[in-house]
């Protein structure tokens, strides 16, 4: 009984070893694929922020821009009212 | 019995090492299903970030269009009233000119008012060239411009409160020998004789001879103060005047033989 338990660990020990030695792995040119392609998904992630930040305060200028523009034409309408009551 | 233990010993160590070195280093199908799940993230950002782009170019040029639309507007108003930046510099310092006199003479009592009354109708008069220019209707003057005004128009009434503030009405010469140089002299109007013009030229469309003053006639009292330069000339021509009646009356001298 002990020497079928021992004949099934060492069993279990070389396939476990063939296993590992022998399943296929990436090369490191692989791995350097995978790390590159993971440093661009980064970088693009930070510089999409960047943009949708660039984004965001562009519409915030034209905003102010469409109201002091609406302002200045008022303006040139009370200038113009103003200068004909002279 | 005992090499049997030691063998099944080293062959539960070497399974032991082998699955955890199988746990830890990525295999080729685990590479490749991240390899293929990153190339699509990659492409799906590089996407975004396109069209990301696209979109503040767009805005970029929307900026532009404003801020050019925004100078035009600005540069159509400035031609309206033929401004050009020397002139508003010297505008804007007429006006800051005028509302520090403003403000010196707003610090003034009414009685120090009234004795540089003059410098507030030069204001009055450096403000109506004011508002005569274009660039008043400006509105970053405009309102200024108006404020001005407000506040000039105030110290005139703080003026006018401290001309009809005492007011004097003259009685008899008999009884209470009431002329001009009395009037001043006394202890309640001016306590100072010589202050006498004040009064006439405070009420000169009354007293048109300061030598002739009626019973009855109620006479305001300026503010006591210095006489001021018009009064001075005022006194002057009067005794200039008086000397002449003088001399016309003289009897004429025999002529020389």
């Amino acid at each position: 009984m002990k020497k079928s338990i021992a004949g099934l660990v060492v069993a279990g020990a070389m396939v476990a070893t063939l296993a590992t030695g022998c399943s296929t792995r990436p090369s490191a040119d692989e791995l350097k694929q995978l790390e590159d392609l993971k440093a661009e998904v980064a970088s693009l992630e930070r510089e999409i922020s960047a943009k949708e930040s660039e984004k965001g305060a562009l519409m915030k200028a034209i905003a102010d821009k469409t109201a002091l523009l609406s302002q200045c034409e008022k303006d040139k309408a009370l200038v113009q009212e103003r200068l004909r009551g002279m | 019995m005992k090499v049997l233990n030691r063998l099944t010993l080293v062959a539960a160590l070497v399974l032991f090492i082998c699955a955890g070195a199988a746990a830890q280093e990525m295999t080729k199908e685990e590479w490749q299903k991240q390899m293929t799940e990153f190339t699509a993230k990659r492409n799906d950002l590089r996407n975004k970030l396109a069209a990301v782009q696209a979109e503040v170019d767009k805005l970029k040029k929307e900026d532009a269009d404003k801020a050019a639309a925004l100078k035009k507007c600005n540069d159509d108003i400035l031609a309206l009233v033929g401004a050009t930046p020397e002139k508003e510099r010297a505008y804007a310092a007429k006006l800051d000119q005028i509302d520090a006199k403003i403000n010196e003479l707003s610090r003034l009592s009414n009685q120090d008012l009234w004795a540089r009354k003059s410098e507030v109708d030069d204001v009055q008069k450096m403000l109506d060239e004011v508002k005569k220019d274009k660039m008043s209707v400006l509105p970053k003057y405009y309102d200024r411009v108006k404020e001005q005004q407000n506040r000039l128009d105030a110290l005139k009434k703080s003026l006018e409160s401290a001309q009809i503030a005492m007011t004097y009405t003259v009685g008899t010469w008999a009884k209470d020998r009431d002329c001009l140089w009395n009037i001043a002299k006394k202890p309640k109007i001016y306590d100072n004789a010589f202050l006498w013009p004040k009064i006439w030229q405070g009420n000169r469309d009354q007293i048109k001879n300061p030598d002739v003053i009626k019973r009855g006639q109620k006479l305001m009292i300026p503010p006591k103060a210095d006489l001021t330069k018009e009064e001075k000339s005022a006194v002057r021509s009067y005794w200039k005047k008086k000397q002449a009646a003088a001399e016309e009356q003289k009897p004429a001298a025999p002529a020389k033989k």
